[in-house]
């Protein structure tokens, strides 16, 4: 740790709580064995942490049913996105790899190693076996969903890479930025919703509405693709669809220019803007799942992107360098998510109200992003209502609650209780000024001349002679 | 072809659209009566021998005095309806669509009940609650706020600011009427039910506000929150100060208790029974059309702004 989080953390110690908290208190809600593993199990999860650091933790503490179909299915993607990375394979081989990469599974010890050596994931296709292996130990069911997704994402690519070799694969519509991040997330979305609900761990209704799971991944992918903007653009990589950016700038580059800074803050707001769109329908979905450890494994990423758009949303940082929520922000959003809907919702209208707070009427997308803001809490309010039509009724009526009327029984219980040790304290002080007059009296204090001498106007003791003046 | 009455039909809602430039279009009579009075009330529904009553008469109070009785203006009409009703006046099924104030107010709900009890086999009647109204003809929000700029009372933001507000488009509440009227006419499943019709997008109150001054090239330099309970008793004692000398009120109570409160409410049930749907939103375009429509419709409602800030 250096210096500086050290004070940072000082500064924060809620922050630093939370870290605490999580390293601490954290319980999975459920723990993979590991004594029971197979060689090549461990092989799958060896791998998991090489290729993934946000998502190796999650699928980690994930119901033994679906611990290793979702990590399988992850590895496969990992595999496929590394044959997809690497520009130093040429189409003719890369485009059919990519579309057959489906029955690649079916084959016993089928590996690759055509990878360039700097490729980061290469091990990974180069002991493919393993993950090979793994996959054919696993239900039908999931097989299926996994091999059906791999279909679907493996053409997706092979198309966007031809695209790229013979024209121009930059993102030019909006539509076409949707349907980018569809292939890269959306499709996932869908993938582990299919597991979710054969494993029964979500409602079947989920399928029914693709429109949700794809918001779930579109959401991550986008809030991805703001947050990168500078990474991406320094590796000649561009997300950004033209029709937001060319409002704004001429040159995509321009965004970059520290002279066009409010206006590339302004671009920037209308992509979260574009974001925030799916943050209603994530919501709605996690309401479709039934089982803790799925929620948790949904919830987290879902979270930390919120956060993240709220800390991208006009913050010229971002068009500078790489930006990231700190480590403490992280844990405690990490814990938020880890429990249920109820206190998830109140995480998003809190990153809803700081994005509300941060906007403002100088950009062009101001009424939109409060639209937007508002449709987020109205959305946690049509699910947890802070106002019954039967509590409304009666505020109209003028009549108390149950609740109401329980808090004025118990408002009068307390006064009464105070009364009464006020008078009885009273008591007590009345009995001892009783005893100690008394105690005076058979002593042979004088009370008649006290008295008397108040009579005539004298508060005070007489003075004390001093014999010398006599 | 059903004959309709307007009440009110020279006011806000009433006139919209086309605007109130107070012409009366074309196959429409205009009748001047004083709603109030019971009298005139039955005597012109005799006359005009209406399908529909659309009622959009309503009492506007001066922003200054937001705080007390709304309810009066309308209890008669609900009188009269009935009597009406009840002596068979018409041969025609007689239909009664009520429009009142301001959603979510203890007033409006009472006084909607009243309206709505009269709804029968001969009678039926809907409520519709718009929320608070603007657009071309608006001579109260959008200069208010306005005129906020010149007196310096943009900074200021009672409560949180983080109370979300619904307000609807002149336009659309209008649509909602004749959507209403046409249910009344034909299923009639909108019969004693009430409908909150607004634009159907939240925002806070501040946001409306903001995106108004900056329209007009306003922007606060800074904010300062002053807490809802502060502005209540500021409130009080403006209003116990306006009794005591005579003066306008500045600040009333009703006004900081609606710039505090939720002013929002569901609209499912227009969409689901009428099909209400807005057709303009605060924003319907990616410029920002929504005050350039006030301009474009009314050319003299920008100058009107001017004048009621004192510019």
């Amino acid at each position: 740790m250096r210096a500086t989080e050290v004070l940072y953390y000082m500064l924060r110690p809620s922050q630093l709580r939370s870290i605490v908290q999580w390293k601490v208190w954290h319980n999975p809600v459920h723990e993979r064995n590991v004594n029971n593993e197979t060689e090549t199990q461990k092989a799958c999860f060896k791998f998991l942490d090489l290729t993934s650091r946000s998502f190796s933790a999650v699928i980690k503490e994930l119901h033994p049913e679906l611990l290793l179909p979702v990590c399988v299915f992850y590895l496969v993607l990992r595999g496929l996105d590394t044959i997809e990375d690497d520009t130093s394979i040429p189409l003719k081989t890369k485009e059919p790899m990519l579309r057959e990469f489906k029955d690649y599974l079916e084959q016993d010890g089928w590996t690759f190693d055509g990878n360039r050596p700097e490729e980061k994931d290469r091990e990974l296709l180069v002991q493919f076996h393993n993950v090979i292996t793994e996959f054919k130990n696993m239900k039908p069911a999931y097989r299926e969903i996994v091999k059906d997704i791999t279909d679907k994402m493996g053409n997706g690519m092979a198309d966007y890479c031809r695209k790229a070799e013979f024209e121009d694969a930059s993102v030019k519509t909006i539509e076409e930025y949707d349907l980018y991040c569809y292939y890269v997330a959306g499709l996932v979305g869908e993938g582990l919703t299919r597991l979710f609900v054969e494993a029964e761990f979500g409602n079947p209704a989920l399928l029914s509405r693709p429109r949700l799971h794809k918001s779930m991944g579109l959401f991550l992918q986008k809030t991805n693709i703001i947050r990168d903007v500078r990474e991406d653009h320094d590796d000649d990589r561009h997300f950004w669809p033209k029709e937001i950016w060319s409002k704004y700038v001429t040159e995509f580059e321009d965004l970059f220019k520290p002279e066009n800074r409010e206006t590339a803050l302004n671009c920037g707001s209308e992509m979260v803007l574009n974001a925030l769109e799916h943050a209603e329908e994530c919501l709605f979905y996690l309401a479709g799942l039934r089982e803790q450890s799925v929620f948790n494994f949904c919830a987290i990423p879902q979270a930390m992107a919120i956060a993240t758009l709220e800390l991208c949303f006009r913050n010229p940082d971002m068009f500078d360098r790489n930006i990231k929520i700190t480590k403490g922000e992280a844990c405690q959003l990490m814990m938020e998510s880890t429990q249920n809907l109820h206190v998830l919702c109140d995480t998003f209208r809190r990153y809803a109200r700081r994005i509300h707070k941060k906007n403002t009427p100088k950009d062009p997308n101001f009424l939109k992003i409060s639209i937007v803001c508002g449709k987020i809490e109205k959305f946690i309010d049509t699910i947890f209502p802070q106002q019954t039509a039967a509590q409304a009724k009666l505020k109209v009526q003028g009549e108390k609650s149950e609740a109401e009327k329980e808090k004025a029984r118990q408002e009068a219980e307390t006064r009464q209780d105070l009364y009464f040790m006020l008078a009885l304290m009273g008591v007590i002080v009345l009995i001892v000024s009783i005893i100690m007059l008394t105690a005076a009296w058979l002593l042979g204090a004088r009370f008649d001349l006290a008295f008397q001498e108040l009579k005539s106007g004298n508060f005070r003791p007489p003075a004390k002679q001093i014999p010398g003046e006599l | 072809m059903e004959k309709v009455l307007i009440s009110g039909g020279a006011g806000f809602v009433g006139a919209a659209p086309p605007g109130p430039d107070h012409t009366v279009p074309d196959g429409v009579e205009f009748i001047k009566v004083d709603v109030t009075i019971q009298e005139e009330a039955r005597k012109v529904i005799e006359q005009a021998r209406p399908d529909v009553i659309i009622h959009a008469a309503g009492i506007v109070h001066a922003l200054s005095e937001r705080f007390g009785r709304r309810v009066e203006g309308h209890v008669w009409r609900t009188n009269a309806a009935k009597q009406s009703g009840v002596k068979g006046l018409y041969l025609h099924q007689f239909l009664l669509c009520v429009e009142v104030g301001i959603p979510l107010d203890i007033c409006d709900v009472i006084q909607g009940s009243i309206v709505l009890k009269g709804s029968s086999d001969t009678v039926a009647a809907c409520s519709l609650r718009p929320s608070v109204l603007y657009g071309p003809g608006d001579d109260r929000l959008v200069p208010a706020i306005h005129a906020c700029i010149a007196k310096g009372k943009a900074p200021f933001i009672v409560g949180d600011g983080q109370n979300l507000w619904d307000v609807t488009y002149v336009t659309n509440v209008a649509d909602a009427h004749v959507l209403a009227a046409e249910n009344l006419m034909s299923s009639r499943t909108a019969a004693g039910e009430v409908f909150f019709t607004q634009n159907n997008e939240r925002i806070t109150f501040r946001d409306f506000c903001l995106a108004i001054w900056a329209h007009f090239g306003h922007t606060p330099p800074f904010e300062i929150h002053i807490p809802g309970t502060l502005a209540y008793l500021v409130g009080l004692s403006c209003g116990f100060l306006t009794w005591v000398f005579g003066t306008t009120n500045i600040l009333s109570r009703g006004s900081v208790r609606d710039a505090c409160s939720v002013r929002y409410a569901s609209g499912e049930r227009a969409k689901l029974i009428l099909g209400y749907r807005p057709q303009v939103g605060i924003e319907t375009d990616s410029s920002c059309p929504y005050l350039l429509m006030y301009l474009g419709l009314c050319s003299t409602y920008g100058d009107r702004i001017t004048n009621a800030a004192g510019m």
